[in-house]
């Protein structure tokens, strides 16, 4: 399956880029996502982040879904 | 009925204008059922950090994610509070120190409602709004993120 991935504000940064495509054999779920981007980006480990898939936050539990559309999002700053 | 309530374009490019905010109200007194009309207006402060003084902030979105959110804290208002009507606006890019980058305008019969529901917005906007925002700073092109609080 592929994942697109969106990266925001001091996450794009951090990753070198704004957004990427990820091709994995196994099903994902947002806390298993998390745990491959933190061992490709190490450097997010200092950082607080959300995980938004389908433009929803989303929990660690919630599966992702063929072609899902992935945002990893640093604090928010509107206002 | 219920009524249904549009998306709106709530992102503009930079600095909102006072000049927009005083169209706006303006533009409500055609409204003779409204009783009383809350503004707030988030301005960019001169923040002193580490690095020097702010000279502004640079806001970036998840855009589509945003509106949507935009879209619930609308609909959530009008579910909450009587109101006759509601308005947000919010910067995108480069808005200087001393200018706006955000306008929430909420007008109902009564001032309770409408203070409240002034008061709900901001809080929804700061946040659950997926708004990004660099603090400039000096002339060198050096930054900090925000971070809401």
């Amino acid at each position: 399956m592929s994942v697109h991935i969106t990266y925001f504000g001091m996450l794009a940064e951090m990753a070198g880029q704004a957004d990427e495509v990820w091709t994995m054999d196994e099903q994902l779920t947002v806390g298993k996502f998390r745990g491959l981007l933190l061992e490709k980006y190490p450097s997010m480990r200092e950082k607080k982040f959300k995980i938004a898939v389908n433009q929803k936050i989303s929990e660690d539990f919630v599966p992702i879904e063929l072609a899902a559309e992935i945002a990893v999002l640093p604090p928010f700053a509107g206002g | 009925m219920e009524k249904i309530h549009k998306p709106k374009k709530v992102f503009v490019q930079g600095p909102i204008s006072p000049d927009f905010v005083s169209k706006s109200i303006a533009s409500h007194q055609s409204k003779t059922t409204i009783g009383a009309h809350a503004i707030f207006l988030g301005q960019i402060r001169a923040d002193q950090k580490d690095e020097g003084i702010v000279t502004g902030i640079e806001y970036s979105a998840y855009e589509e994610m945003a509106e949507k959110t935009f879209h619930a804290i609308r609909e959530a208002a009008f579910a909450k509070f009587e109101l006759t009507c509601l308005h947000i606006y919010h910067s995108l890019g480069i808005v200087p120190t001393g200018e706006i980058s955000l306008f929430v305008f909420v007008s109902s019969p009564h001032r309770r409602a409408a203070f409240e529901a002034s008061e709900f917005i901001v809080e929804e906007v700061k946040a659950n709004v997926p708004i990004f925002g660099k603090e400039l700073i000096g002339d060198k092109g050096e930054y900090v993120w925000k971070e809401n609080g």
